[in-house]
């Protein structure tokens, strides 16, 4: 889906300051942010969160799972 | 007309009340989402003729008792059109300019949030503000981030009230401040007669012209009449760890404000 838009990712980005209180709405521990893949990344979980026009979605049923080489 | 008349399963175990309709607690989330989508743009809109501008004054008065200071970081839940957010960050300002003052909406649906946005970027407000997508009983935000919390007609929509209500409390600050804006229980004789009437039979039409869907706005009603009353929503504040509840009645308590704070 991203791959039609490169200039997306950088249009709008997320503040700092809000990744800070950001956290998993499973387990509540910390997120990674990948900002290549605009994800945030709960390893504890296993999920990684999209990051869509710079708006973080935090639920569970719209996040990617990751495969055994990310965890 | 309406079937709010005929019997209906009782509600426990995993169901739950979708309006008058007693669904599966797991199907209540996606149904409260397509209602929303579906009104989304015309949101305001509707609730503007719903209230005849009336939810204006309620929005007020719920800014004026919450006393947004400069500095203040205020979590709004189900906020999508940024009504609230707007307000706050006005009133905030009206006191003096402080970079830290700031406002996180947080909503589950996305076509709320994207209504939201753009009328930000057309009132011009570009810092103290962002947006993320989320569930008000499973917020993903650390303990303790903010000063207070609101949810303006949204904790109606909520599968698990309590556990809303728990949520809110872990992500306030010790003294941190929680409230919200619902629709509520006529406590004036008389007047819920004429509400009955007004509800059951002009607001689903008003939503079919309007909204384009009678259904979205028949839940509305159904729902607001499954919402606690006033004082049981104190206790349940309570319970949830949010205490000193006070509720203020809006319009003979057609609409409600409740305030609490963790402690």
């Amino acid at each position: 889906m991203n791959d039609a838009a490169p200039s997306a990712p950088t249009a709008r980005l997320v503040d700092p300051k809000l990744l800070e209180i950001l956290v998993c709405p499973l387990t509540k521990g910390p997120l990674t942010y990948d900002a290549a893949r605009q994800e945030l990344v709960s390893a504890k979980a296993g999920l990684a969160y999209p990051i869509r026009d710079g708006i973080p979605i935090l639920l569970e049923d719209e996040a990617r799972r990751l495969d055994d080489e990310e965890i | 007309m309406t079937d709010h008349d005929t019997p209906e399963p009782e509600a426990g175990g995993d169901t739950t009340h979708f309006g008058f309709r007693t669904v599966r607690a797991a199907d209540k989330k996606g149904m409260v989402r397509e209602v929303f989508d579906s009104v989304a743009e015309r949101y305001d809109l509707m609730n503007d003729l719903m209230s005849a501008g009336v939810h204006r004054v309620w929005k007020a008065r719920f800014i004026e008792w919450l006393a947004p200071r400069p500095g203040m970081r205020l979590l709004d839940v189900a906020g999508g059109t940024g009504d609230i957010a707007f307000r706050f960050l006005d009133a905030a300002g009206k006191r003096g300019a402080d970079p830290e003052t700031h406002v996180t909406v947080c909503d589950i649906n996305e076509e709320m949030l994207k209504v939201g946005r753009n009328r930000a970027v057309d009132k011009g407000i570009l810092g103290g503000i962002e947006w993320v997508r989320g569930d008000a009983e499973a917020l993903p935000f650390e303990d303790n981030s903010f000063d207070a919390y609101t949810i303006a007609f949204g904790l109606r929509n909520v599968t698990d009230i309590d556990q809303a209500l728990r949520e809110a409390r872990r992500v306030l600050k010790p003294g941190g401040r929680f409230m919200c804006l619902e629709f509520s229980h006529v406590v004036v004789p008389g007047l819920d007669a004429v509400y009955d009437v007004y509800s059951f039979q002009v607001l689903p039409r008003l939503g079919q012209v309007v909204a384009r869907n009678r259904d979205a706005y028949q839940y509305l009603v159904e729902s607001i009449r499954r919402f606690p009353k006033q004082q049981d929503l104190i206790d349940r504040m309570a319970d949830a760890g949010l205490h000193q509840g006070k509720v203020r009645n809006l319009s003979g308590g057609i609409a409600a404000i409740h305030s609490a704070w963790r402690i």
